[in-house]
């Protein structure tokens, strides 16, 4: 009546039975005992399945079932995927001690490997014909498997070209541009007119212009980017104290066509062609020689040159604590200013002032270095 | 004589249903004490939204109700009764031609009145009069820069919750925010604008008569946004005027060895970080200025240099006036406003119950993001006034420095 496999369920569910009522008694705790009999009803249960099916042998119960049932397959063939299931659980392991991308690339070798195995394992089990089951099996996986491997395949190609336009000088990039658009072109036009070209072949090709580039991107990657150059901005000018120069720098290259259509702005600051500077307010009639601005808070003027000269409108917005949360940290000038501004031109100031005027010894100034009498007080209630 | 069927029950329940809808959206209606009411228009801008807004209504609602009694028509007269499916034709172009060119019809109908009160709204070149405001996580600063409009400002003046206008006098609103959207609305004088940071925005506000005309954000901007409110007090030009003057006058200190001269000195340890007042010195005669921008995330905080003169705090979310004094300038009449809102606050008709509580615990009473375990994110700065374990002694003090704020 028993068999074996019934037999080592049955005493582990009478173990676990006996357990449970000296665990019961002896340490009074509820959740071991509650844990202990429902494993020994588990166990039991399992244990009267197993003697039902006579332990899943097949043969026993029907002779038929030796052709065409999982206990009739031949043995699983190899299979990588137990592998990177170990390999995932190495970078789980080392990433959680390293870094945190070792561990996603942990996670997805885990659910690749788990779900890749869980599929050829099930489809090994549909019947005794390797092809068969192998044919169900890319039933199942393929829809999932080609549109992801094209897309990693895609995104290294991309990556490797990548590294190698930024390894590239800038006007070489555009030549290996070039050439690698010219080769593609090339070898589409030959494959158009060479139908017969055996598959094979163009293959082969293909794959070896894709390993050229794979291998070009990691050496490009191991070179390191070439030096981008850093260009120089009015605010790096503000922040080095620079914004008085009258030289031109490379921040003032092309400065009105750095505007943009810009809406809403607080007001504009206008250096007259008599080299006087006056204000104009949002909403407020005429032309005065102060602007009221709001304390901490991103402020638009917008700057006119209508003087004969290339200009450049500073603002002297007294002065500020160099760690602006930090009141006891060293007060520093706080200065704003445009790029140099051609005849005509215009261009936005953007800037926050932090504290009041009040909180200034000398009033905060709209100015243009080299001219003296053009100032605009800068109100900060 | 035939018999009227009784209605069924199921029938007579769904009418009481609807009966019980149309009577809830009816009372709904007929609020009494409304001051956010944008169908009671209190000045030309909003009565200009007003005039657009009943025909626009009109039109909407009888297109709604046409359409609705066309679909119930149709729903119940061609119901399914298990009859054979009717003749299925295609196309019907002149009934289509025709309900294409309706509704667009109506459509420019509608346009017309609506681009033509949108450019009437915009109008700036004949402002007289410029208020800037500042929303921030939750009040609104106000400030107004020196100018020639509004009778003549000579330096700008600050002051937050409560903006005071002359009547009858064109105000141009110039908006923007400190951090997040905000939304300023006073509905019974004009329609919302969206205050956003880097930008500023213009609304034109006009009010008829004095009065107070409330207002709220309407464009939600975080934890307290439904506590973010803003009063217009409208004013004669003449009692404008006395405003304007007072809220010129030079800082009086405290009388030596009194109550509020204590609260002056705890002012300075405990406020004036973030809280300005003109004219207040330190211990060593230097101006006391504060710095907001070092403790709080929107970098400033009210200016308290004459809290006592208007009416509300915290965002203008609650009054400094005892609710029957606080009655007594809302329902004044517009001859008796300016005199009743002038008078400020006196120590008979100050809430001290709400003041005092907000000395000893804002964050509980306005919600402030202010727990300093879940600062990380604004690195450690409020985004309001944060608990300051003030002693009761202390709050007696402060309480009767602000008092001489006015």
């Amino acid at each position: 009546m028993f068999t074996t496999g019934s037999k080592l369920l049955f005493g582990g569910g009478t173990v676990a039975a006996v357990g449970a009522v000296l665990y019961g008694v002896l340490v009074a705790g509820a959740l071991g005992t509650v844990g202990l009999t429902f494993a020994a009803a588990v166990l039991w249960l399992l244990g009267g399945i197993s003697a039902v099916t006579r332990d899943a042998n097949v043969s026993s119960m029907d002779v038929d079932a030796l052709h065409y049932t999982a206990a009739a397959a031949p043995a699983p063939s190899a299979s990588m995927w137990p592998a990177v299931g170990a390999l995932g659980v190495v970078l789980l392991a080392v990433g959680l001690v390293t870094y945190q991308v070792v561990v996603v690339f942990g996670l997805i070798a885990l659910v690749a490997a788990g779900a890749e195995w869980m599929v050829q394992a099930w489809s090994e089990r549909v019947s005794d014909d390797a092809g068969r089951n192998a044919g169900i099996r890319g039933r199942l996986a393929h829809p999932l498997e080609f549109p992801v491997l094209a897309a990693v395949g895609v995104a290294v190609l991309v990556y490797s070209f990548s590294r190698i336009m930024l390894v590239l000088s800038k006007t070489g990039g555009p030549v290996a541009f070039g050439l690698i658009a010219l080769a593609v072109l090339v070898a589409g036009f030959i494959v158009a007119v060479k139908p017969t070209l055996k598959t094979g072949m163009i293959g082969a090709v293909a794959a070896v212009g894709a390993l050229g580039l794979v291998a070009g991107g990691i050496a490009s990657a191991l070179e390191g980017e070439r030096d981008i150059e850093v260009h120089e901005t009015t605010g790096g000018l503000a922040e080095h104290g620079e914004c008085a120069t009258a030289e031109e720098t490379h921040a003032d290259e092309n400065a009105s066509q750095s505007v943009a259509a810009k809406a809403n702005v607080t007001g504009e600051v206008t250096l007259r062609s008599d080299g006087t500077l006056v204000a104009r307010s949002l909403g407020i009639a005429g032309t005065a020689d102060s602007i009221v601005v709001t304390r901490n808070n991103p402020t638009n003027i917008l700057f006119r040159n209508d003087s004969d000269e290339a200009r450049r409108l500073v603002l002297d917005a007294g002065l500020r604590y160099e760690d602006p949360t930090d009141t006891s940290s060293e007060q520093v000038p706080a200065q704003h200013c445009t790029a140099l501004v051609e005849k005509g031109g215009t261009q936005l100031l953007t800037f926050t002032i932090a504290n009041t005027s009040a909180a200034q010894d000398a009033p905060m100034t709209f100015s243009i270095p080299g001219l003296d009498a053009a100032s605009v007080e800068v109100v900060v209630p | 004589m035939p018999r009227v069927p009784a209605a069924s029950s199921s029938s007579r329940r769904l009418i009481a249903l609807g009966a019980a809808v149309a009577a809830s959206m009816l009372i709904a209606g007929c609020a009494k004490d409304a001051p956010q009411d944008t169908w009671d228009p209190a000045g030309p801008n909003a009565q200009k939204i007003h005039d657009l807004q009943w025909p626009v209504f009109a039109i909407a609602g009888l297109v709604g109700v046409i359409v609705m009694g066309v679909i119930i028509y149709v729903v119940v007269r061609y119901r399914d009764r298990g009859q054979p499916i009717p003749e299925q034709t295609h196309g019907k172009p002149a009934l289509e031609i025709g309900l294409t060119i309706l509704p667009a019809l109506i459509l420019i109908g509608v346009a017309v009145p609506t681009v033509g009160t949108l450019l009437a709204l915009s109008k700036t070149d004949d402002t007289e009069c410029v208020v800037n405001v500042t929303g921030q996580q939750w009040w609104w600063e106000i400030d107004y820069p020196p100018q020639a409009g509004c009778g003549g400002i000579d330096r700008a003046l600050i002051t937050s919750g409560q903006m005071v206008i002359p009547t009858g006098t064109k105000v141009l609103v110039r908006g923007t925010s400190r951090d997040v959207i905000h939304s300023w609305w006073i509905p019974r004088l004009n329609g919302k604008r969206d205050m956003v940071p880097g930008r500023v925005q213009t609304v034109r506000l006009e009010a008829d008569e004095p009065g107070i005309y409330a207002g709220q954000c309407t464009e939600f901007c975080g934890l307290s946004h439904a506590n973010m409110r803003m009063e217009v007090v409208a004013l004669s030009p003449e009692d404008f005027a006395t405003w304007l003057a007072n809220q010129t006058a030079e800082y009086t200190a405290p009388e030596e060895s009194s109550l509020a001269a204590d609260g002056e000195a705890v002012f300075l340890s405990q406020c004036a970080s973030c809280h300005q007042v003109d004219g207040l010195l330190t211990a060593d005669g230097a101006p006391a200025i504060a710095a907001p921008e070092t403790r709080v995330y929107a970098g400033a905080a009210p200016n308290l240099t004459h809290l006592m003169s208007r009416n509300t705090f915290a965002g203008a979310t609650f009054d400094l006036l005892t609710s029957s004094c606080r009655e007594a300038v809302w329902e004044a009449s517009p001859e008796e406003f300016g005199a009743a809102y002038l008078a400020g606050v006196t120590p008979a008709c100050l809430n001290s119950v709400d003041l005092r509580e907000w000395l000893r615990n804002a964050p509980e009473k306005k919600p402030m993001y202010a727990d300093p375990t879940e600062l990380e994110a604004t690195d450690f700065l409020t985004r309001g006034m944060p608990y300051l374990a003030l002693s009761e002694e202390q709050i007696d003090q402060l309480v009767a420095y602000l008092l001489e704020r006015q």
